[in-house]
């Protein structure tokens, strides 16, 4: 069931908030010894919520459609009275005084915050592999990886334990496990939600948003956390609208970008055939397919990483006295970073700016793009290089090629899942748009998945 | 960006990251050091072009605010 259609059960009183927490309380129980997607699974707290919800709503006291709704958060959100780690044994221990914003903003619409889901350690990585609090495991195949860093949102959300969870995105932390796990994946634009009381990697780069398992849901949830929040130096103040999709929009008059560089080489085959489709899906609802020539995505992308690793080892240097509370491949990305000189850091800022002029030229000849999320589906846990085309290529990589620089230039962007490959995985289609145009490429992301995403067979 | 700065220079000289760790006091193992030095100089490959080619008026995408703002202004 999607967060809308248990809202709208919910306003038809044919379920309770407490029997919708009752049910994905017994769904973690099931399912978290096989995926390990929940770090932290609050179900004292989400129960009396509930039951409080239930007394507002049989009051007529509805706070949206979150209101009564079990959800979880990615475990960099900080939560007043409840453990937040990052990941990360430096913080194993922490526990907030305060709400992030996004969580107040979610506790305020009524949702009920059920558990906390695990991540990549300090959300630097893709594999969620964490060596701290263990593997999180992909509920399509338990042998391979949910992507990361939001890797416990996209199990959990694609298992069914609750119908959103939120996430973050560097270089594609949303949207990576997104598309391993077959779920809906939003990074807004950058300062379109607040980041404050996240724990940050990236200043410049971090983005907050939810993953779901519909579009529409996507859109629900970003009229709850989008808007201005001068706790964060980076919110705009530019007006929410409505996000939330028709339930078959027309693609009528929209152009779609059909890059013809970059984006389509060295994919997986399964990956390339899928992603195609979904022009034709475009253009049979009545969208105008437009070839074009990207600016130079690898540039942006060697941009985005040096700007992440500069500003995540200038964040993490004072805990790197003690190096055996990491991970080998964090403390390997810190070390990297700390031998950049400030220079490179100023340079690839201005590097930045430019490319983000060269990329808003676009905007005129097209309203959205669309690009594969990543080139290959779930890899194996522990595999460090994968295999696309003739060439093998690391995993962390491979994963971000397509998605980390949409971080640099602060672009929404949307992961929906389109299509499956050979062996069942799910395949992801990434639709980005111009700044805070959230509500655009999630009306094309439902005109394509009108439905609830695939289950996997669990 | 491309301008004729691009050809000051066309070469991209290997750093050695252990003396620049030691001549930084940076205590990385020497072992990891080995471990991350390819990654560094591909990335030193990738970006050593790309900045030699910035036009001298670009600025860097970090804003700061003299003030902290107030109600109706707007920081974008």
């Amino acid at each position: 069931m999607t967060l809308l259609e248990a809202a709208a059960a919910l306003r038809r009183s044919e379920t309770s908030s407490a029997e919708l927490t009752a049910a994905a309380l017994e769904r973690i129980e099931r399912l978290n010894p096989s995926t390990n997607a929940m770090q932290t699974v609050m179900a004292e707290a989400a129960r009396e919520r509930a039951k409080q919800a239930d007394q507002e709503l049989a009051r007529h006291e509805g706070r949206g459609p979150l209101h009564g709704i079990p959800i979880a958060v990615k475990d960099l959100f900080l939560t007043q009275g409840v453990r937040t780690t990052g990941g990360s044994r430096l913080f194993e221990n922490y526990v907030p005084d305060h709400d992030a914003a996004v969580v107040e903003l979610l506790r305020a619409g009524g949702a009920v915050l059920i558990g906390k889901t695990g991540m990549h350690e300090l959300a630097y990585g893709i594999t969620s592999s964490n060596p701290h609090f263990g593997a999180i495991r992909n509920p399509w195949d338990r042998d391979r990886i949910p992507g990361g860093s939001s890797g416990g949102s996209g199990a959990a959300v694609a298992a069914g334990m609750v119908s959103m969870a939120m996430g973050s995105d560097t270089g594609g932390s949303i949207r990576i496990p997104a598309t391993f796990c077959g779920v809906v994946g939003l990074k807004p634009t950058y300062g379109r939600v607040s980041r404050y009381g996240a724990m940050p990697l990236g200043f410049s780069l971090d983005h907050m948003g939810p993953l779901t398992r519909s579009v529409r849901d996507a859109g629900a949830v970003l009229n709850v956390i989008a808007g201005y929040d001068s706790r964060d130096e980076t919110s705009s103040r530019r007006p929410v609208e409505n996000y939330v999709p028709d339930l078959e929009p027309s693609l009528h008059g929209l152009r779609i970008g059909l890059p013809e560089n970059f984006y389509f080489e060295r994919l997986d085959p399964d990956v390339d055939a899928a992603v195609r489709a979904a022009f034709q899906a475009a253009e049979s609802r009545g969208a105008e397919i437009v070839p074009l020539r990207v600016p130079d995505i690898a540039a942006i992308n060697t941009v985005a990483r040096l700007i992440l690793m500069a500003e995540a080892s200038a964040l993490l240097e004072p805990h790197l006295e003690h190096r055996d509370r990491f991970g080998a491949d964090v403390v390997a990305l810190l070390d990297q970073g700390r031998l950049l000189p400030a220079t490179d850091y100023i340079n690839a800022q201005r590097l930045r700016r430019a490319m983000q002029g060269e990329f808003a030229e676009l905007w005129s000849r097209v309203d959205c793009l669309f690009t594969p999320t990543a080139p290959i589906t779930a890899p194996r846990i522990g595999e460090t290089t994968v295999t696309v085309g003739a060439e093998n290529e690391d995993v962390r990589l491979a994963a971000t090629r397509l998605v980390r620089a949409i971080n640099a230039l602060g672009l929404p962007a949307v992961s929906i899942p389109f299509g499956a490959d050979r062996r069942g995985l799910p395949i992801g289609l990434q639709i980005v748009g111009q700044p805070f145009a959230e509500a655009l490429i999630l009306r094309v992301a439902q005109a394509l998945v009108p439905e609830e995403v695939p289950v996997p067979p669990l | 960006m491309n301008n004729d700065r691009t050809n000051v220079c066309s070469t991209v000289c290997t750093k050695d990251w252990k003396k620049i760790a030691r001549a930084s006091g940076l205590s990385i193992p020497a072992a990891a050091l080995d471990r991350i030095a390819q990654s560094l100089d591909a990335l030193e490959a990738d970006f050593r072009p790309l900045a030699r080619a910035l036009p001298p008026d670009t600025e860097p995408a970090i804003v700061f605010h003299a003030a902290t703002l107030t109600a109706g202004e707007d920081a974008e």
